[in-house]
């Protein structure tokens, strides 16, 4: 596949197959990343993977606590919660991705702006091997509960979780605003 | 050519003066690159293209370099999305990256303290509601001798949970 079409063809996904995903091949597709990511500077991350039946259970267990802790949260039936748990469950791998962060602005930023251009060549570097991924950011995760008690700690951020498996269906692109239309040439 | 083949194979791009960059590739690329993957379909990008062969527009600013790209995001009043929308940005900036890179056109990507300067970004037209993510200074890539620095990288810290 060339690169052009590696680029314009990925898709986040959504549904996964039960075709089980290697740890081993994880770990090297976030060393090619990492080592494809030209910078100056040390980036400054770390990832927790979950891949076995238990840890996936428990990483389910803790992106619902907030969830299943809110009073709104009591109201939603259990059958709602089953369906919710089992859809994550199912998926057979997960990355959470960790970054440092640093008092000054700048610094912060920079080592944001590495971690997620890594991860962009991590969902490339999965896509040519047939692997698909969906970067979750949810609001519904983004919390003090979950962030504690996957162990962020002071001065880190929380990047995403990475939902990795095979698939058997690519979803449709949704076509993308030209260039040029965003483009403005600065005359002095 | 399989991505991963990339690796051994990446040079430190270094612009250098005098050298033309074309605008049509500048803006093929970033038609490629935009398949970045962003939240909602928001699309949170514009770019602003300095042609500086003169050396003038951005000295003081920026490194020289025939020509730089302003890569700037929307910013959302909402943090939350703020945050999705930057790491959108930072992925088209990469895909733009690697194809250049393929097309042997030299980026150097920055992130300097000017760009926190609202003084300083509104002469490019960067409006309040918006903020740069970094600057692209663009030109030809000098070939070096094959990087060392990717044997010596760490292995990825990775926990089980």
């Amino acid at each position: 596949m060339s690169l052009t079409a590696l680029i314009r063809e990925r898709r986040s996904i959504r549904k996964f197959n039960d075709v089980p995903v290697s740890q081993g091949l994880v770990f090297e597709l976030l060393e090619q990343a990492e080592r494809l990511y030209d910078h100056a500077e040390k980036v400054s991350l770390r990832y927790i993977y979950a891949g076995t039946p238990d840890s996936r259970n428990r990483l389910v267990d803790y992106m619902m606590e907030p969830m299943t802790a809110s009073r709104l949260g009591k109201l939603i039936p259990d059958k709602m919660l089953g369906i919710f748990k089992k859809r994550f469950v199912d998926i057979p791998a997960h990355v959470i991705v960790i970054a440092e962060t640093a008092p000054d602005r700048r610094r912060s930023d920079q080592n944001y702006a590495d971690v997620c251009s890594i991860i962009q060549n991590f969902q490339l570097l999965g896509w040519e091997r047939r692997l698909g991924m969906l970067w979750d950011t949810e609001s519904i995760i983004q919390n003090e509960i979950f962030f504690k008690r996957i162990g962020i700690g002071e001065g880190e951020r929380f990047v995403g979780i990475l939902h990795i498996g095979y698939f058997d269906k690519t979803p449709k692109g949704r076509a993308r605003t030209l260039a040029e239309k965003k483009w403005t040439v600065f005359q002095g | 050519m399989p991505l991963s083949d990339f690796i051994m194979d990446s040079n430190t791009p270094v612009s250098v003066h005098n050298y033309p960059v074309s605008q049509q590739l500048v803006l093929e690329l970033l038609n490629h690159a935009v398949w970045a993957p962003n939240d909602g379909l928001r699309e949170p990008w514009r770019f602003i293209y300095v042609d500086d062969q003169s050396g003038n527009t951005m000295l003081g600013l920026q490194e020289s370099a025939p020509a730089h790209l302003i890569m700037v995001m929307k910013e959302d009043s909402d943090h939350h999305k703020r945050d999705e929308d930057f790491a959108a940005v930072c992925c088209l900036i990469q895909n733009f990256q690697l194809l250049a890179r393929e097309k042997k056109l030299g980026v150097r990507r920055t992130m300097p303290e000017w760009i926190y300067d609202r003084e300083r970004t509104r002469p490019f037209g960067v409006q309040e509601k918006e903020r740069i993510v970094a600057i692209l200074d663009l030109g030809a890539v000098e070939q070096t001798p094959t990087a060392a620095s990717a044997a010596t990288l760490p292995e990825p810290k990775f926990e089980l949970l």
